[in-house]
């Protein structure tokens, strides 16, 4: 039995309805409400019974649930799986599965500044015939091609250059890279840049077997609680636009994602004009210190390049208490719903995979009764 | 007076591109009486609006008064002000400056949005190179005009 005889047809109403909501930022259309992304994953599988390693084990599993229990909230109207170390099994690294955590490796494989220059970007050809559990571009095309099967309308597919810094840190070691970046700076920044032109080199092979690709890309570990402001911009701000300027020039694109993740209390302004801003961009921020990054300095900053993305901290998600969730969704939407680009309410990152169903409810009816256009 | 010549291959293009000799012929020679151009090496990049089109050329300027056009492109979006100045390019003003990249103000079908572009401060003109016109813009217009339908 396929995993799509195990679910019912989605619901066309609902969805249709969720699609018009959802293009309403980018068309200046305002359709129904501000729309809820809670960066749904893991959380979808087991909501519908299953467990964390299914939702990574089973990528067309775990997909199909993320489009089911987005119609159960009421949330996007499209489907997306990933996790956070794309593209590092073809870069050398081997890779894992746990019971509670999405898959990790097994450890760095490189821990001299000088076996940098050991490494080469892997070509399209090589990505596109890479084996085994955890190759990239072969495991996308699985899980996009059993989408456009079962789920076409919800098919958005999407390149993931996701963590630049981070998947590249892997590599050698997270400490190993943080002290590079004091000690062997160039290298460190030639082994990013060896992982982005690898990144780029997946997306033109999904872009060519779709016609397009959206991207996400981020600023995870390079963050102000690990880099200064000058590493953050050294390390992920140029890449992040080496990696879109890059996917754009092969022909991905040309949504693009902007995932600021963890603390970004003054590295913020960096990306502000050091990011390729397409028509199709959203940009999300989680945090400013220990609190959500607040949307009103999100609207401030990035009202007139893309549409603004804001957050309810994930933590709330797991507390039992559904007011915690619904009156800072509240505050963040009184703040950022009349971004000049559009709104989207989130959460900082990743819902929890055990996020109270409750406290989903709380975000989206926050999102309901704070911003339903023309209520304002 | 500029003498202008389209190879046979960039002919081909152009016509695959949906645009027509005369307009590229246009663009070079309103950009010839204008001076309105800009450089990158022995490299020009003209563009005008034509109907809902803007339309680019690149043409080799090597050579004395000919252009041999290159490559040319167009898009639907209707570029608007800068909204950011970034590092410079290699590409220069007529008269030597600097062209930056950035982002302007792009219109298309009453929406207005973000995109990447060439841009010079001092004019505030602004010039969308191949790769993205071709592609990204290209990809852009067609979600508007399915969302928008």
């Amino acid at each position: 039995m396929g995993y799509e005889e195990m679910f019912p047809a989605m619901d066309s109403r609902w969805h249709g309805n969720a699609a018009k909501r959802f293009a309403s930022p980018f068309v200046d259309n305002p359709h129904d409400r501000i729309d809820v992304d809670p960066i749904i994953l893991s959380n979808a599988a087991v909501a519908c019974g299953y467990t964390i390693r299914d939702f990574y084990e089973k990528p067309e599993l775990g997909i199909h649930c993320v489009g089911y229990i987005s119609h159960l909230f009421d949330l996007l109207p499209v489907t997306h799986w990933f996790f956070s170390l794309p593209w590092v099994t073809e870069l050398g690294l081997k890779l894992h599965y746990k019971e509670t955590l999405p898959p990790i490796s097994t450890g760095p494989i490189y821990s001299e500044p000088e076996d940098v220059d050991k490494m080469r970007v892997i070509s399209k050809e090589e990505l596109l015939k890479t084996t085994g559990e955890f190759a990239t571009v072969p495991k996308f095309f699985r899980i996009y091609d059993y989408v456009a099967k079962n789920l076409p309308m919800t098919l958005v597919p999407i390149s993931y250059g996701f963590d630049l810094v981070g998947a590249a840190a892997e590599m050698v070691g997270v400490e190993n890279f943080i002290m590079w970046t004091f000690t062997e700076a160039d290298q460190a920044e030639k082994l990013v840049q060896i992982y982005t032109d690898t990144a780029i080199n997946g997306a033109e092979a999904m872009a060519d077997k779709y016609g397009s690709a959206m991207l996400i890309v981020g600023s995870v570990l390079a963050n102000n609680d690990i880099f200064s402001d000058e590493g953050v911009e050294r390390y992920s701000v140029k890449n992040m636009y080496r990696y879109v300027d890059g996917c754009f020039k092969h022909g991905a694109g040309p949504q693009v994602f902007y995932h600021l993740c963890g603390n970004h209390q003054t590295d913020y302004k960096l990306f502000k004009d050091g990011l390729m801003w397409s028509p199709f961009t959203v940009i999300h921020a989680g945090y400013q210190g220990r609190n959500a990054f607040p949307s009103a300095l999100l609207k401030e900053t990035f009202q007139d390049k893309a549409t603004c993305m804001g957050s309810v901290d994930t933590k709330l998600m797991i507390d039992n208490n559904p007011n915690k969730v619904y009156n800072s969704a509240k505050e963040q939407l009184l703040q950022g719903r009349d971004s000049k680009k559009g709104y989207i309410l989130g959460t900082a990152c990743e819902t929890p995979p055990y996020t109270i169903p409750g406290q989903m409810l709380a975000l989206v009816k926050a999102a309901r009764d704070f911003g339903t256009y023309g209520t304002w | 007076m500029v003498t202008v010549t389209i190879p046979a291959n960039v002919k081909e293009l152009i016509a695959k591109r949906g645009l027509k000799e005369s307009d590229v012929l246009d663009v070079v020679n309103t950009a010839a009486k204008t001076g309105k151009y800009i450089k990158n090496g022995k490299d020009g990049l003209a563009k005008k609006v034509i109907g809902g089109l803007t339309v680019y050329v690149v043409s080799d300027l090597s050579g004395s008064g000919t252009a041999v056009v290159k490559t040319a492109y167009a898009h639907k979006m209707a570029l608007g002000k800068i909204v950011n100045v970034m590092a410079p390019t290699d590409w220069k003003t007529n008269d030597g400056k600097a062209v930056a990249q950035g982002h302007v103000d792009m219109e298309y079908m009453t929406v207005k949005r973000t995109g990447p572009a060439l841009v010079d401060p001092a004019s505030g003109d602004a010039w969308v190179e191949e790769y993205l016109a071709v592609k990204t813009l290209a990809a852009a217009e067609g979600l508007f005009e399915k969302k928008r339908a």
